[in-house]
């Protein structure tokens, strides 16, 4: 039996000759466009970590054998394209067979070995690899062409668009182009077979069942031998042709994937969305470069790579929620834009390509929710949250970003949480607990709870915190917190793309953790803050393990120290929220701990790793939505409410819980089911020891605050009777209540001068005790002054402090470092300004206006230096590094402690004695600062140095040399232009310029640089403009409170309007 | 050193408010300074300004003739200085407007003077005078004192004192001023009145007005239309001008219009700064609905809502439809 095929059937010599002119060709053509791929590949960043790559060669073969990504949630369309590669890959294989069979061993031997059985076998097989390749192409072809999915159009209905766009056109052509080519060679391919058994009729037909079928097919319809030989013979060069120029082409347009996909798949990084790449070091320790994407040469190798395997099979189009709820972005169309651009500069830096202005629009990148839906679809591995991360950072170092989230971000750096609240009201939710919660940094304990902000901070969440607080106590677990140690963990910060701020939480929280008391494990209600810690925070320091309260939960009821004593017996359904279910894989421990409690748990269509978002990851719960668009936690609520019966939709997410409460009351479905949080069912289940009669709570409050009160008295009343024997040093300032922060101060007490009584204060306590933070504030004696004695205020002298030579224009910017005031109003000892410890401190928006204004100055005039000088405690330097880190180029502190309380004259005068020694060309300064809001410092400062000034100004207009064009805002929107001479102080207002926003890493970068210090001891020399006699909480009128929801507000609201505006309204 | 010298405030050849309001501040220190109240008013030749500031309660009436109406900082500050000299008095008083503001802390330094800005409070303590302004964002008042100081300069925060309306025949003098030599004057160059748009909010009865809690440009129709249904005025705070989202003809404050006919003020996401109450403070009615419950705005309003804005927004449409 030496059965074999003829390849060359009625070919004559010069045929061969230029099939083989035609082969090598398109070999070349396919070699070429691969080899431009790599090129373009090398070209890209290299990889700030290395590749695991017999992980990903493991996880790749895996992935392509069982195409399990293919057919997760479209079953038919995995399984078609199984069938297509499968059989290509037989086809594959049988073109090596006949190749090396015809062109290497016949050739080289003499003979060849595709014959006989062995030639019947792999007829056999290939036969039925094509035919299965068909039927997939088929099924293929007919869902793209007649299914209308929505996920395989281009048409950006999200975008409110209508046409394609011209690319869009262009994918559309690639797509049938592909599938259509691929279909015409197996369908010309089993008619040559057809038409070869129909004429040689060899023996069992070859073992080509198709080609027989297709044979009798002919036969049956009459084909004569004529029509057949021409046929076969046609029908060869153009079987032949299509295939060599389907070869020819595959690196050049869709059919890349076939390699590119295989490439990708095995790189595929195991963690990319929960575990963000960082920033790649600064090439010199000096270098501030740009970060994250910004234009394509930003992109890695391995990027582009992911990039070229796209298939816009639309499956990461499908599941975005931003997608869903009609925001400006498809993933899909991000990678594609993302790979058009790229296409187009080959991987190469030509500078001028930004890729946010000429491919991706701003909101595209701020759209995004990082839930990892596209990542956790996407068949070919293709990473985008990272990408969009990377591009959002490029857009935080512009400052190209939402007000909203740049006061976040401000907020965050100030006070550690994104709710701008003191750090020391982190601990508050606990203080209504009957029980004191451990503080790890003094006691420890087996697990330090990781609160988070917004179980920390939001209402309804402090709810839920104090529930799991109650079922740890019930179940014996002993756990801490870190208290106001704690700072936001910083997950969605660096979503966000404030990488430098997300490093110094993740440090500052390392720190705190490291420095607190023993602990065994990490536990948190919060994924967001899960996920970081777990996955992020190991890259900075070895943490302990961390587990989300699922699991702990899980583990006490399965353990019995919580035990179930009323089953729920509910129907509820839950929401895999983002950063525990995809991140993590944290899907089972909430659902065993429903079923534990009994539960009867029916699941919504979109769970586990297909879970919806509910629209607050990667900080968009910071950024408001533009009103009218669709919210994706309310299409959630739909999708729970159309289950139909459900009681309760639980969630284990802060976050979740927050979305999901607004969400049920705005979509209508407010009646049908509560919104519940794992733990709350839980403590029902375990029927939680109700708190000890709260008014018992409060009872011992009040017999602790009596006793206190008397301890007090008691203790004042000696103080005093002890303080009157003292010999009378002249202080003013009585001791009302003593401020535990203030550590006693050992520093002379400053010559005093005496104030009047106070009418409220007894004469004994009239007089300080010794050793008490007084000296802190020193009330510094006024200089008598009268119409006979006038004493102009004269410019401090500072003779050590010497200012660089110039090589430019000058502008000095005077920045204070302002005090913040929260909710508590506690005053220090002395009672001449608040308690030490409760201001929050932050550079004053005025002075940040007027930096802005001195920046744009310098830029515009085109060179020269800003100077920004403060006179504050070493507290203080934050505000001057800020001023750095926007663009300063030198910063100026001046302070003695004897400038704690100062009035705006003194500091007029210090700053008066910097502006002598930098003699600058302008001084621009905020009009007033919000702390104490005096109004004055700046023309004072100009009175002192004799140069003219113009306050509330909101324009400034100046060449650098002459006049200075101004413009005063004054009451009642009247403006006044003005001219004034230059050097000269411009006082400006606030909200003239929004101020740029500086990176954390833009002020770390800056804290490399010197500030220098100015001793001011002794410059104080009486000529002050007041001194604080007291400080006092002013009576404030409160208005009548409106309780009740909305609804009943309104109500009343409209009721009055209807009263007091009558028939008009 | 007796007597209170207050320099009058005035815009447009009107006298403003803020120069009736420091003189009632004087007043109410008459016992305390044994002297007269003196009102000084910077203008040109004509007398029309000073016969405005001829109010009850002012002792002498200076007219003090600078060539121009307009101010300038350092001609006020010369003139200040010089009248001091030739009157000493214990007190003077500006008012802590955009003028006050760019020339009170010059001459209390050209003086050495006692120093005291944005004051609502003022009295005298025996012979010590005292006054109180507020400090941390007007969370906290400051109780301050000038002690061996026989000059204090003060400027008076608007709309604290009830205004001085009735008006008397005080002793008048006339003196011209060259101020030619002086040097580091401005030169007044033009007014820029806001644009107009036909709206006036200080003549509107009904206010709704919104602030920061709006959060964002895109909310502004939603907020105008509610304000349209309900046949309110739509005005705002600063920082929404300041952001650009509504021109300046909306703003109430004190940089913007006072709404000084206003019966019914509708406050929705105002926390309430201080230059923000300065325009709506004194309204009958005031309902302020923001997130924050410890808003300043809490202190002035009648009533108060810890709500969503927008919640409320949505709710109140429905009554008016």
């Amino acid at each position: 039996l030496g059965q074999a095929r003829e390849i060359f059937w009625s070919i004559g010599s010069h045929g061969i000759a230029i099939f083989y002119i035609f082969g090598y060709s398109a070999m070349l053509i396919g070699a070429w466009g691969v080899v431009r791929h790599i090129r373009k590949y090398i070209r890209g960043r290299k990889l700030a970590t290395p590749v695991d790559i017999l992980t990903g060669l493991k996880r790749m073969f895996l992935e392509i054998s069982s195409h399990r990504m293919l057919r997760r949630r479209d079953r038919w369309a995995g399984i078609a394209h199984q069938l297509v590669l499968v059989g290509f890959l037989i086809a594959f294989a049988g073109t090596t067979i006949i190749f090396i069979d015809y062109d290497i061993a016949r050739p080289l031997f003499g003979r060849g070995y595709w014959s006989g059985w062995y030639y019947l076998g792999t007829s056999l097989l290939l036969d039925i690899g094509h035919l299965g390749l068909v039927v997939g192409l088929i099924y293929l072809i007919v869902r793209r062409g007649a299914f209308r999915l929505p996920k395989l159009r281009y048409v950006r209905a999200y975008r409110r668009e209508t046409a394609l766009r011209p690319a869009a056109r262009g994918w559309r052509l690639e797509d049938w182009a592909f599938i259509l080519s691929l279909l015409a060679i197996e369908v010309t391919g089993f008619l040559e077979e057809g038409v070869r058994l129909l004429m040689d009729h060899p023996y069992l037909d070859d073992l080509s069942p198709v080609g027989a079928v297709v044979a009798k097919l002919l036969a049956g319809a009459g084909m004569s031998a004529k029509t057949a030989r021409i046929i076969r013979h046609d029908d060869w060069w153009f079987h032949g042709l299509l295939a060599l120029a389907f070869t020819a082409a595959i690196p050049w347009y869709k059919a890349k994937h076939i390699i590119s996909v295989v490439a990708s798949l095995a790189l595929r990084d195991d963690k990319p969305l929960s575990r963000l790449p960082m920033e790649r070091p600064p090439s010199a320790p000096e270098a501030l470069e740009p970060v994250g994407i910004a234009k394509v040469s930003d992109l890695s190798w391995k990027q582009m790579l992911h990039l070229d395997a796209c298939t816009k099979c639309g499956r990461c189009h499908e599941v975005c929620p931003a997608r869903a709820s009609d925001r400006p972005l498809s993933p899909r169309d991000l990678i594609l834009d993302l790979r058009t651009l790229n296409d187009e500069v080959q991987g190469r830096d030509l500078g001028r390509i930004s890729l946010v202005s000429n491919s991706i629009e701003p909101e595209t990148l701020w759209a995004c929710m990082s839930c990892g839906a596209c990542q956790e679809i996407c068949p070919v591995g293709i990473e985008h949250p990272p990408l969009i991360v990377q591009m959002r950072r490029s857009l935080v170092d512009q400052d190209k970003m939402e007000p909203q989230l740049r006061s976040v971000f401000g907020a965050v750096a100030q006070t550690g949480n994104s709710f701008a609240e003191p750090s020391r009201k982190r601990p508050t939710w606990t203080q209504e607990l009957d029980f004191k919660v451990k503080d790890i940094r003094q006691e420890e304990a087996e697990f330090l709870w990781f609160v988070g902000d917004y179980a920390s901070f939001d209402p309804r969440n402090q709810k839920v915190s104090r529930t799991f607080a109650k079922l740890l106590q019930q179940a014996g677990v002993d756990f801490a917190l870190l208290h106001e140690s704690e700072w936001t963990a910083g997950n969605d910060i660096r979503r966000a793309g404030e990488e430098g701020l997300f490093e110094t939480l993740a440090h500052h929280n390392i720190a705190a953790m490291n420095s607190a008391k023993p602990f065994r494990r990490i536990i948190t209600t919060d994924p967001h803050s899960y996920n970081t810690l777990r996955n992020e925070y190991p890259e900075f320091a070895d943490i302990a393990p961390i587990d989300h309260y699922s699991t702990v939960l899980l583990e006490l009821l399965e353990s019995g120290r919580l035990a179930v004593t009323e089953p729920i017996g509910k129907r509820v359904t839950f929401h895999d929220p983002c950063h525990l279910g995809r991140l993590n894989k944290g899907y089972d421990p909430p659902r065993q701990v429903l079923a534990a409690i009994g539960c009867n748990l029916v699941e919504m269509p979109r769970n586990r790793d297909n879970s919806f978002c509910c629209g607050a990851g990667g900080g968009r719960i910071w950024i408001p939505d533009t009103p009218g668009t669709p919210k994706p936690s309310i299409s959630r609520m739909h999708e729970a409410a159309a289950l139909g019966g459900i009681d309760i939709f639980v969630t284990c997410c802060p976050k979740d819980l927050t979305m999901y409460e607004d969400a049920r009351k705005t979509s209508g479905h407010e009646q049908s089911f509560v919104v519940s949080d794992l733990a709350e069912l839980v403590a029902q289940a375990v029927a939680l020891r109700h708190d000890l009669a709260p008014h018992l709570a409060k009872l011992m409050e009040q017999i602790v605050d009596a006793v206190a009160d008397r301890i007090g008295d008691a203790i004042t009343t000696r103080l005093s009777d002890f303080v009157a024997t003292l010999p009378r040093t002249p202080t003013p300032e009585p001791l009302m209540t003593t401020d535990a922060n203030s550590p006693p101060s050992d520093r002379p007490t400053a010559p005093a001068i005496p104030l009047p009584s106070r009418p409220r204060e007894s004469a004994s306590a009239e007089q300080a005790a010794p050793g008490v933070d007084i000296s802190e504030r020193p009330i510094r004696s006024l200089a008598p002054m009268g119409w006979d004695d006038l004493k102009p205020l004269q410019a401090a002298n500072f003779p050590a402090y010497r200012a660089p030579n110039r090589s430019g224009l000058r502008i000095l910017v005077p920045v204070k470092h302002v005090g913040i005031l929260g909710d508590e109003r506690r005053l220090g000892a002395d009672e001449r300004d608040v308690a030490d410890g409760i201001l929050d401190y932050a550079m004053n928006e005025w002075d940040e206006s007027a930096l802005e204004e001195a920046l744009l100055t310098i830029e515009r005039l085109g060179g020269g230096e800003v100077v920004a000088v403060t006179v504050g405690d070493e507290g203080a330097e934050a505000s001057l590094r800020k001023a750095l880190a926007k663009g300063a180029a030198r910063a100026v502190r001046v302070w003695s402690p004897e400038l704690r309380v100062a009035d705006p004259l003194t500091i007029a005068r210090i700053l008066a004695g910097i502006v002598l020694a930098e003699a600058p060309d302008l001084i621009i300064c905020g009009v007033q600062s919000s702390d104490q809001a005096n109004g004055a410092t700046g023309v004072a400062l100009a009175r002192v140095l004799g140069m003219p000034h113009a306050a509330v100004v909101v324009e400034v207009q100046w060449d650098g040399k002459g006049d200075i064009a101004a413009t005063r805002e004054l009451e009642g929107g009247v403006r006044e232009k003005i001219e004034l001479p230059s050097p000269a102080v411009i006082a400006v207002q606030s909200g003239i310029h929004t101020p740029r926003y500086a990176t954390m890493r833009m002020i770390k970068e800056a804290k490399k640089r010197p500030i220098e210090v100015v001793d001011a001891a002794g410059v104080f020399d009486g000529s002050g403009g007041y001194i604080v006699r007291r400080l006092f909480v002013p009576e404030v009128r409160k208005s009548e409170m409106l309780s009740g929801d909305p609804a009943q507000v309104a109500a009343f609201v409209a009721k009055l309007i209807r009263e007091k505006i009558g028939a008009k309204a | 050193m007796s007597g209170i010298l207050i320099i009058a405030d005035h815009f447009d050849g009107l006298l403003r408010d803020t120069t009736r309001e420091l003189l009632s501040a004087a007043v109410s220190l008459r016992d305390g300074v044994h002297g007269p109240i003196t009102m000084a008013v910077l203008t040109d030749s004509s007398t029309s300004l000073v016969d405005q500031a001829d109010l009850q309660g002012v002792d002498q009436l200076h007219h003090c003739n600078v060539n121009t109406q307009h101010f300038d900082p350092a001609s006020y500050e010369e003139v200040i200085c010089r009248l001091g000299t030739a009157l000493r008095p214990r007190i003077i008083m500006l008012a802590h407007s955009a003028n006050g503001m760019a020339c009170a802390p010059a001459v209390a330094a050209r003086l050495g003077s006692g120093f005291a800005s944005d004051v609502f409070g003022i009295r005298f303590d025996g012979n010590e005078l005292v006054v109180t302004r507020g400090a941390y964002a007007n969370k906290l008042n400051m109780e301050l004192g000038f002690p061996n100081k026989g000059i204090v300069v003060v400027t008076i925060r608007g709309a604290t004192f009830k205004p001085v309306t009735e008006s008397a025949t005080a002793v008048r003098s006339t003196e011209c001023f060259d101020l030619s030599a002086l040097t580091g004057r401005a030169r007044h160059i033009e007014y820029v009145q806001p644009q107009s748009t036909g709206l006036d909010v200080s003549t509107a009865d009904f206010i709704l007005s919104v602030g920061r809690g709006i959060q964002d440009e895109k909310n502004i129709p939603r907020f105008q239309a509610l304000a349209d249904r309900l046949g309110a005025t739509f005005a705002c705070s600063r920082p929404i001008v300041d952001a650009g989202w509504l021109p300046k003809p909306h703003q109430i404050g004190q940089s913007g219009k006072v709404a000084s006919n206003c019966k019914l003020y509708l406050a929705l996401g105002i926390s309430g700064a201080v230059q923000h109450l300065y325009g709506m403070k004194h309204v009958e009615t005031i309902v302020a609905v923001t997130t924050d419950t410890n808003a300043p705005i809490y202190g002035v309003a009648t009533y108060g809502a810890a709500l969503d804005v927008f919640e409320l927004a949505d709710a109140l449409e429905k009554h008016f439809s």
